[in-house]
């Protein structure tokens, strides 16, 4: 253990390559080839380890030899996180699996095979005539929605989801009852062989044969049976939402309550236009082009728009970095059971998501996705949380089914820039957190001047994932109405359920008292997510509140400075 | 004629509906009910005239009864191009054919229909045991190729292209000749050769242009022939940094630092995609900022396109988005694509248009996020951020008449310099060797910026002549109006339109960029020192240190 010892962090920077040997590595890790992913708790390793010397680097796996042999991947500790993470780039997908192993008195690790460490990104999906069988399932608590049946059936209800409680419970138990015949006829059938080890005579060997197989035909033939019964009580059990907070209005759109209002709406001495006379007046988007080249609800910015797009995302991230969220830049292509583990629907007739041809990928509608990715399959430390993120991408939505005036312009287009909020927490603090977001977006708007509502929606305008939803409309003058801008959801464990993030709840107390084999069970974290600065929108708020009587438009002055200090966006001079 | 009369620019603006009766638009626009796009070429017309009193403004065609009862689009005047362009929302599909008409004494105007202005996406493709039909043709000089039938056979060889120059020009010249019994034929008005023709032209022509589409651009004199080793430095710009401690590369650097995460990007996305995080966000959103404003100060119209493009515009653009080795991924269900550059869509933007001679160079710099499969690259030059399937960039175009071309494209070369030499970086400059050209390239310059990290010089961009090989396609003209010829208003004798030339060049690929500011800027206690040009776009950070715990 003394090659680690006594180099600081800023050495082990400098050192990335350590000449590690075997005898240095937990026991498992010696001796497991399976593909797998270490996690260390780094808070919970006392510095002497040979773990806690890497300190914030990063060490190359290939200088552990017997992992090196192997073929196995890189080790990785990210200083932020507290994380040390060994996995593997060549792993034959398997079933997700979690072995907690006490690998030395004083280090807590958790190993964790991935489900899908594939090098491809295609998953084969397999032709059946039942319910869809993806490669993944969600954790879904059967246990709690039974015990709960008349609560969930009437959020059900509320919500006007398509999901069937009873079907569901129904299902539930009579998955129990297989399992339980299923154990009890295990059981018979190793009885049975264990009688045959023996001597035996050999009318009761033929017997015991008989027995042995009548045994099995109908182990197989349960099992078939519960095979598909847990297929169908997953199938069922996805389409169940959300719980709902008990504040949240019960009802359609219209009976979302107003929580907060802020500034009033600015009074004009002349005729208002709406976004889309202002930009084109002012050479600031191309629509027309962008329907020949790319189709209808797609557009150019141009000229000081796309300054405009670069000042927003700037300063909505440096905002965000400023308030201790970690900034992010992340995949608009994502896999599509990522997509279902966040809660959205990647196939079928409406969906909102392009799938990429030939591929099992999609085009992300959120940064969302790519970043409550970050985190799947993996067990965090309860000392990082929460983990608070800002991510910026490029979203893309299909808007199928989306008509009307709300469609007008920049309002609803099938691609945009965003920057988007998530945080990762215990479930004590979602809440506290999801007030925490609402109050930061109302602080960005408000420093850009709008005037604006905030709304707590009603329960059947939340999607699946969302247990509480807050949206802010802000006045859009030219539009003469409230348009959405922003939406802030807690999430509860819906999504960390199905991306499978959890976390060990350890009280300090605990760790320092180094009770082994006494750890809490792990438990899913919280999700929250929250809109920080969706561009166009953010666009049309400014251009039609901002406008001048000559047409012109004032930028925001916390804009300025990220625009060179441009003031004005002003018509060209032919 | 008296409404629009006397408004300035500043009015015009303020008052973008206007009152306009039918009466004071020109005679085709009140009895042509076709799908069309109108194109004015302002320049051309007096100030007294009903369409000049638009200024720079944008009109709405709701305006327009005649037009507003045959659901027509919107009539747009964007005085930066001195274009108006009255389009069609929903127009059908059509072959591309421009009438150029007189509708008045004092105005020129270019009518032309869209050739794909339908409001689906998704373009059908016809089932056929021929070449395969796309519903738009390269206008390629099939003449020229003939006269120059020698040189663009060894310009194929010089490319290692898989065209065939003796089988275009017979087809050509079969071509010729059935158009001439065609024509014969025609003249005879015999109702079953009329039927003959038809088919007989029709595949003969599919073939032609099959053929033809396969014939690279041609090749600027200068280039050197062979292989891509054969290139030519035509400048070297810094020198290597001395390093008194061992390097290390972006990876080692990036992951010490937190600054991206590949593993989670595999699990998510796939291998070849990676998360962005920390500092690494700050560093692309300068990166991107400093280049746009860099560029915008040089007079470039900044734009930020559409990353999804319909696959005919990939197409027009000189790129294959299907088959067996495109590095194009397409969207299922439909005709779009992901776009693996912006030049597709800033040469989308003015495709199927008369551009103003007066508004030319048009000089635009471009912010998209590229998506490319990658598929058959392999090798250590793919580790890391070195080569991936999506990455920011910003890209510079510019639509000029073919004179400049030669001379913007050593204006696009010299910007490129300043600005990797702005930012620190050791590089070469390379006149890259006819084997390296794709089809739509004249000629290429490439930068490659020392990487001492992964101990070789790597790509950081490419700046491209591509003559009138895309414009071509995209249908991009301009009309070479000299202004005498404009004070004079001789009617009737307008010179004939012309291809425009189309050149892109990278300003800025952001991957490759932080590849390069990771490894030259690197310290020996790993950290980073910002170069200084981007500190401001920071908010003044000047060096990526590890966390603390």
């Amino acid at each position: 253990m003394a090659i680690g010892m006594g180099l600081g962090i800023k050495q082990a920077a400098t050192n990335a390559f350590f000449p590690l040997s075997p005898l240095h590595l937990p026991f498992f890790l010696r001796h497991s080839f399976l593909p797998f992913r270490l996690h260390v708790l780094a808070t919970d390793i006392p510095r002497s380890s040979a773990f806690s010397s890497f300190g914030t680097s990063s060490v190359n796996i290939m200088s552990w030899p017997c992992l090196l042999r192997n073929g196995y991947g890189r080790v990785q500790m990210s200083g932020r996180q507290d994380i040390i993470a060994i996995s593997s780039w060549n792993a034959a997908p398997c079933k997700s699996r979690s072995v907690v192993a006490a690998a030395s008195a004083e280090t807590l690790v958790t190993k964790k095979e991935r489900p899908s460490a594939g090098n491809s990104s295609a998953i084969e999906k397999k032709d059946s005539d039942g319910p869809d069988r993806t490669s993944w399932r969600p954790s879904i608590d059967f246990k709690w929605i039974r015990d709960n049946k008349d609560a969930m059936a009437a959020n059900v209800i509320n919500r006007k989801t398509a999901a069937d409680v009873e079907k569901v419970v129904q299902l539930y138990e009579q998955s129990c009852h297989l399992r339980g015949e299923v154990d009890k006829l295990r059981a018979e059938r190793n009885a049975v062989a264990n009688a045959m080890k023996g001597k035996v005579e050999a009318s009761k060997r033929e017997e015991l044969i008989e027995q042995g197989k009548q045994l099995k035909e109908r182990l197989a033939g349960l099992e078939e049976q519960l095979t598909k019964i847990s297929e169908l009580l997953y199938f069922e059990g996805q389409r169940i939402p959300n719980t709902t907070h008990p504040s949240v209005p019960i009802g359609p759109e219209e009976n979302a309550v107003v929580r907060k209002q802020v500034g009033v709406k600015r009074e004009f001495t002349f005729p208002v236009k709406d976004h889309m006379e202002l930009g084109l007046a002012l050479d600031l988007f191309d629509f027309e082009a962008a329907a020949e080249v790319s189709g209808n609800k797609f557009y150019y910015l141009k000229n000081e728009a796309v300054l405009l797009e670069l000042a927003l995302i700037n300063w909505s991230v440096a905002q965000l970095t400023r308030k201790g969220f970690v900034p992010l830049s992340t995949p608009d292509i994502v896999r599509s059971n990522v997509v279902e583990k966040c809660g959205f629907q990647p196939r079928g007739q409406n969906t909102q998501i392009y799938s990429i041809e030939g591929t099992d990928l999609c085009l992300a509608g959120t940064a969302e996705i790519p970043v409550g990715g970050l985190y799947m399959d993996q067990i965090v430390s309860n000392s990082v949380l929460p983990l608070k993120l800002v991510a910026f991408s490029h979203c893309f939505r299909t808007e199928a089914g989306a008509a009307g005036s709300a469609t007008r312009g920049l309002y609803r287009v099938h691609q945009f820039s965003k920057v988007e909020m998530f945080i990762i927490c215990c479930p004590e603090h979602s809440e506290a957190f999801h007030e925490e977001l609402i109050s930061i977006e109302e602080e960005l708007f408000d420093s850009l001047g709008l005037h604006f509502k905030i709304l707590d929606m009603a329960t059947e305008d939340l999607g699946a994932p969302a247990h509480r939803k807050f949206d802010i409309e802000a006045w859009m003058p030219g539009l003469d109405r409230y348009g959405e801008i922003s939406s802030a959801s807690n999430c509860t464990d819906y999504q960390s359920r199905r991306l499978n993030i959890r976390y060990r709840p350890v009280s300090e107390a605990l760790a320092v008292k180094k009770v082994k084999g006494s750890l809490p069970p792990l438990q899913f974290v919280h999700t929250l997510n929250a809109t920080a600065c969706a561009v166009p929108r953010m666009i049309i708020s400014i251009l039609e509140n901002y406008q001048q009587e000559d047409g012109s438009i004032i930028i925001p002055e916390v804009l300025q400075p990220y625009m060179g200090g441009l003031g004005f966006i002003r018509a060209r001079k032919l």
